[in-house]
C-alpha cells in the first residue's frame, strides 16, 4: 500500500535527522565542558586584575593616561560584536544582531557616528547583507580563543581611543550564566571606568609609583576585558547549541512516534483490508 | 604573624597555575628579586622575567618561570597575576615584562611637576 510505504520513507528520514542531532548534541556537550573550564580558569585573573586597577585608579590619574581618558563629549563610537562562526546554535547569533542593532540605532539617533567591528562569520554575513559597512571582520577566532586573539581585537580599538579618534567603544557579547542562560549583553569597553576600591592603592608600597603601574596594567585590563568576554562567548554558543540540537532531537522523536503510530495503522488497515476481502471472496463461493 | 604562613596564588590568564601555603617566596620583580616571607607588609610590584620559586611549609619547593604581570601582598596572602608561567622560560619575552627605568623616572617627574 502506499500509504503505508511513504510513511515509512518519512520515519527514514526523520530517524536519520535525529541521528544528526543527538550527534551534533554530544559534540556541543563534550565542547562545553572544555568551553565552561575556561570560563572559569580565566575568572581568577580577571578578578584579581579588577581589584588591583580599582585600587590603583584614581580620577587625578585619568588626566595623564589617555587610555583613561573621560570625554566629555561622545562623537564616534565603535561597536565590537562577538558571534559565532557557524550556526544551528538556536537564537544564539540572532540575538547578539539585534542587540548590536539596537545599540547602532541608539547611538545614531542621539547623533554619534558608528563604526562596526565583528568577529565571527554570522555577524559578518548578517551585515554584509545589511550593506552595513565593517571597519573589522574577522572570523579566524577558534573554539578556543587566545589571549593573543584579544590583543589583535582590542589593540587597534584602544590605539584609536588614545588619538581621539573613537570617543567609546562597545562590546556586544553573549554572557555565560549558564549552559542554559546566555543572554546578550553590551559592555562599555572604553573609556574604563574603574568602579569603587575595597582597599586604597595608599596603603601599599608601590613599587615602581602606582601611576606607572597603572599605565602598565591599563591594557592588560583591556585585554582581559575582551579575553573574558570571548572564551564567555565560545561556551555560551556550545550551550545554546546543546540546548538547540536537544530539542531538535526530543521533537524528532516525538514525530517518530507519531508517524509509526500512523505507519502501524496503515499497516493493521491492510491487513484487515484483505482478510475482509479473502471473507468477502469465500462468502462468495458459498 | 611572623610565624604565620603565605597563602600564595599564582595566576596566568589562562589558568591558576599554583595555589597554597607557603612558607616564602622568591619572585623576579621588575627590578630584581624580591623575597617575601610571612607578615610583609602590602605591597604591589611588576613582575619582571625570571624564575619564582616557592618554599612549601613542609619544606620542598616548587618554581615556575614567569614572564610580566603583577604581584600583590596583602595580610599575607600574595597573587602573581603573571602573562606566563610554564617550566620553561618563555620564547619570546612579553613586552609587557620589560620595564625601562627612564620610563619609571620619567613617569615620576611627570607626577610631581
Amino acid at each position: 500500500m502506499a500509504g503505508a510505504r511513504e510513511v515509512r520513507r518519512r520515519i527514514k528520514s526523520v530517524e536519520n535527522n535525529r541521528q544528526i542531532t543527538r550527534t551534533m548534541e554530544l559534540v556541543a556537550t563534550s565542547k562545553l565542558k572544555r568551553a565552561t573550564d575556561r570560563v572559569r580558569a580565566a575568572r581568577p585573573y580577571a578578578d584579581a586584575l579588577d581589584e588591583i586597577v580599582r585600587s590603583l585608579y584614581s580620577p587625578w590619574l585619568a588626566e595623564r593616561f589617555p587610555l583613561l581618558r573621560q570625554p566629555t563629549e561622545t562623537r564616534r563610537a565603535a561597536v565590537l560584536l562577538l558571534t559565532a562562526n557557524r550556526g544551528l546554535a538556536g537564537a544564539f547569533n540572532a540575538n547578539l544582531i539585534r542587540e548590536t542593532r539596537h545599540q547602532l540605532d541608539d547611538l545614531r539617533e542621539k547623533g554619534i557616528a558608528t563604526e562596526l567591528h565583528i568577529a565571527g562569520k554570522k555577524g559578518i554575513q548578517f551585515f554584509r547583507f545589511r550593506g552595513e559597512p565593517m571597519e573589522t571582520a574577522r572570523t579566524d577566532i577558534k573554539d578556543a580563543p587566545t589571549v593573543t586573539d584579544a590583543e589583535s581585537l582590542v589593540a587597534p580599538l584602544a590605539a584609536r581611543f588614545e588619538a581621539g579618534i573613537l570617543d567609546a567603544v562597545f562590546l556586544v557579547s553573549s554572557e555565560f550564566r549558564s549552559a542554559m542562560s546566555t543572554p546578550p549583553r553590551v559592555k562599555e569597553l572604553l573609556p574604563i571606568r574603574p568602579g569603587a576600591a575595597s582597599a586604597s592603592a595608599d596603603a601599599f608600597i608601590l613599587s615602581p609609583p602606582g601611576g606607572f603601574i597603572l599605565g602598565r596594567l591599563l591594557p592588560l585590563y583591556l585585554r582581559n576585558a575582551v579575553y573574558t568576554a570571548l572564551v564567555e562567548n565560545a561556551a555560551a554558543e556550545q550551550g545554546a547549541r546543546r540546548t538547540a540540537m536537544k530539542n531538535a532531537t526530543d521533537n524528532a522523536g516525538e514525530m517518530l512516534e507519531y508517524l509509526t503510530r500512523t505507519y502501524n495503522r496503515a499497516r493493521q488497515a491492510q491487513i484487515t483490508q484483505e482478510i475482509a476481502e479473502i471473507v468477502g471472496g469465500a462468502a462468495g463461493l458459498e | 604573624m611572623a610565624d604565620g604562613t603565605l597563602q600564595v596564588r599564582v595566576v596566568s590568564p589562562q589558568k591558576i597555575v599554583f595555589e597554597g601555603d607557603a612558607a616564602a617566596l622568591v619572585a623576579p620583580a621588575w627590578d630584581g628579586m624580591v623575597g617575601i616571607l610571612p607578615g610583609h607588609a602590602p605591597f604591589l610590584t611588576l613582575v619582571g622575567v625570571g624564575e619564582l620559586s616557592i618554599e612549601l611549609p613542609g619544606g620542598g619547593s616548587r618554581s615556575f618561570q614567569v614572564a610580566g604581570g603583577i604581584l600583590k601582598v596583602l595580610t599575607n596572602r600574595v597573587t602573581v597575576l603573571t602573562e606566563y608561567a610554564g617550566t620553561e622560560p618563555p620564547a619570546e619575552i612579553p613586552a609587557e615584562a620589560i620595564v625601562h627605568p627612564e620610563d619609571v623616572v620619567a613617569s615620576a617627574t611627570d607626577a610631581s611637576s
